[in-house]
């Protein structure tokens, strides 16, 4: 690869500081272009579905609680640890496991997502929610019902039905489908798989218009 | 009685320079921010228009902190020395014909005199604060202030040659009211000389070595907090005011405008003045800083041999036409 370096300046630009008259025009025409900040109390950023916040567990319209089958995947995949199982096994149960309890420490999480995106029955999502500060560090480390709280909470905001209802932190676009498990093969939308898959550049520019 | 009205003007003065200033940070603040795609200041107010008066009161009310191992006396003297000295420069500024509160035949040596003496304030800051970037910031200042005092002043002397008087009353009359008689048109090598030691006296960008915060955290002002750092803001922001003006009384001719305006004649003098300050802004919001030694080459090797070539020039102009 060539590399272009500027020209080099002749006597007439170095006399009348052609760079630096350069710099300054630039300076100027941006005084007049429209500030890109977003006063932020006052106004909501519009945050996409995929946008990894709060952390939440779906809760099973049928079994009313968590679908974690207590794999451990997430607690493995997890890099800041920050993700605890405690699981159980009854005899009268056979190899069933039973989940007594599941721990997140949000203000250990890096929100990298790996956690949903391995998850093989889609049980733990990021969720938008994203203003959830708390004063104190007992409030910011969920245990399995708080979780299932925020599903609820994130579920009855979005006003969405959760037979319809898919993230891209479940199933982030643009990857094959075939090695999936069978859980993760949602009915999604041409744009986000196979030829048909709009990612990256062309994601943003696709939902520019659209409200997520 | 006389006294009196003087006491009254200079109380005037004093209070409009100091709103100015106040306002001066606002209107930097917005300009900087918004070449920045930003906003600027906008919660206190409608846009932020109060928020020179909230950091007025708020830096009134901080606590007063002396650290342990200063020298009490310089420590307390610098910021008024710095403050007193720029203020001081104010009474020779002509606004309007006859505003003016000391008409002296030497103003605009006063003006020097007085910048010179706030460089005093800066480096004693620096070495009272008996820290390692308040002096070294210090020393700095001293070092440009030095070099760049003598560009400053030898280019205003062609336009001293040109009006015959240090009086700046008298320079702005000797202009004669009209766009061709802007000294700026004969002696644009002295107002280029002029524009960058201005920058460079004033420790604007991209000359504010004194306060580089990349090296020496805040320079000379490092170790102060609350009002005293203010106090030193002030007379940057005033330093910055008069040597707008008087880049305005002496190249582009102070009060007058393309026509009179009843009631406040210092209109004119007012925009000129905001012009300057404009560019000093946006100057700060577009250039990076100097080295230390270019900063000396430039003031050296070129300002001063400037300015000098420009006097020699002027001098044989004037005596042969």
């Amino acid at each position: 690869m060539q590399i272009q370096y500027k020209k080099k300046r002749n006597l007439l630009q170095n006399l009348f500081l052609s760079e630096l008259v350069q710099g300054m025009w630039l300076t100027l025409r941006r005084l007049f272009t429209k500030p890109i900040t977003l006063q932020y109390p006052h106004e909501q950023p519009n945050v996409r579905r995929g946008f990894r916040g709060q952390h939440a567990l779906v809760r099973d319209p049928e079994t009313h609680t968590t679908r974690c089958v207590g794999c451990m995947k997430c607690v493995m995949v997890c890099p800041s640890r920050c993700i605890r199982i405690r699981i159980q096994k009854k005899p009268e149960h056979g190899n069933r496991r039973f989940i007594n309890e599941y721990h997140i420490d949000a203000l250990r999480c890096v929100y990298c997502g790996y956690c949903a995106e391995v998850c093989p029955v889609n049980a733990i999502i990021l969720t938008e929610v994203f203003a959830y500060s708390a004063f104190d560090r007992k409030s910011l480390s969920y245990d399995m019902s708080q979780l299932l709280d925020n599903w609820d909470r994130y579920l009855a905001e979005q006003g969405e039905d959760l037979a319809q209802y898919i993230n891209p932190t479940w199933r982030p676009r643009g990857l094959p489908e075939g090695p999936m498990p069978a859980g993760k093969r949602l009915p999604v939308p041409d744009d986000w798989k196979g030829k048909g898959q709009v990612v990256g550049r062309l994601w943003r520019q696709s939902v520019q218009g659209q409200n997520r | 009685m006389h006294i009196l009205i003087l006491l009254l003007y200079i109380l005037l003065l004093f209070t409009v320079v100091m709103l100015h200033v106040a306002y001066a940070t606002y209107f930097e603040r917005k300009i900087i921010g918004h070449m920045q795609v930003r906003m600027g200041p906008m919660e206190v107010g409608w846009h932020g228009l109060l928020q020179p008066i909230a950091d007025g009161i708020k830096c009134f009310f901080k606590e007063d902190i002396i650290p342990e191992n200063v020298d009490p006396l310089g420590f307390r003297l610098a910021p008024v020395v710095s403050l007193t000295a720029m203020v001081a420069s104010l009474a020779v500024l002509p606004f309007a014909p006859g505003w003016v509160l000391a008409d002296i035949d030497i103003g605009l040596l006063f003006v020097f005199a007085m910048s010179g003496l706030a460089g005093y304030g800066v480096i004693l800051a620096g070495w009272a604060s008996n820290s390692k970037f308040s002096f070294l910031g210090g020393l700095r200042s001293m070092a440009q202030v030095i070099s760049y005092e003598i560009a400053l002043g030898l280019s205003l002397v062609g336009v001293m040659l040109l009006s015959g008087s240090l009086n700046l009353s008298t320079i702005v009359e000797a202009q004669g009211g009209t766009f061709g008689g802007m000294y700026i048109f004969p002696q644009f090598i002295a107002f280029g000389v002029f524009f960058v030691a201005m920058l460079a006296e004033t420790n604007r960008v991209p000359f504010d070595l004194p306060e580089a915060e990349a090296e020496l955290v805040s320079g000379y002002s490092t170790e102060y907090s609350g009002m005293r750092y203010a106090i030193f803001f002030m007379a940057e922001y005033v330093g910055m005011l008069v040597m707008s003006s008087l880049g305005t009384i002496c190249f582009f001719g102070g009060w007058s405008g393309p026509f009179a305006v009843p009631y406040f004649p210092a209109l004119w003098f007012v925009l000129k003045v905001y012009a300057f300050m404009f560019v000093f802004i946006w100057i700060r919001a577009t250039m990076p800083r100097y080295r230390y030694d270019q900063l000396m080459e430039l003031g050296w090797k070129w300002l001063i041999p400037l300015a000098l070539a420009n006097i020699v020039l002027t001098a044989v102009c004037k005596a042969l036409f």
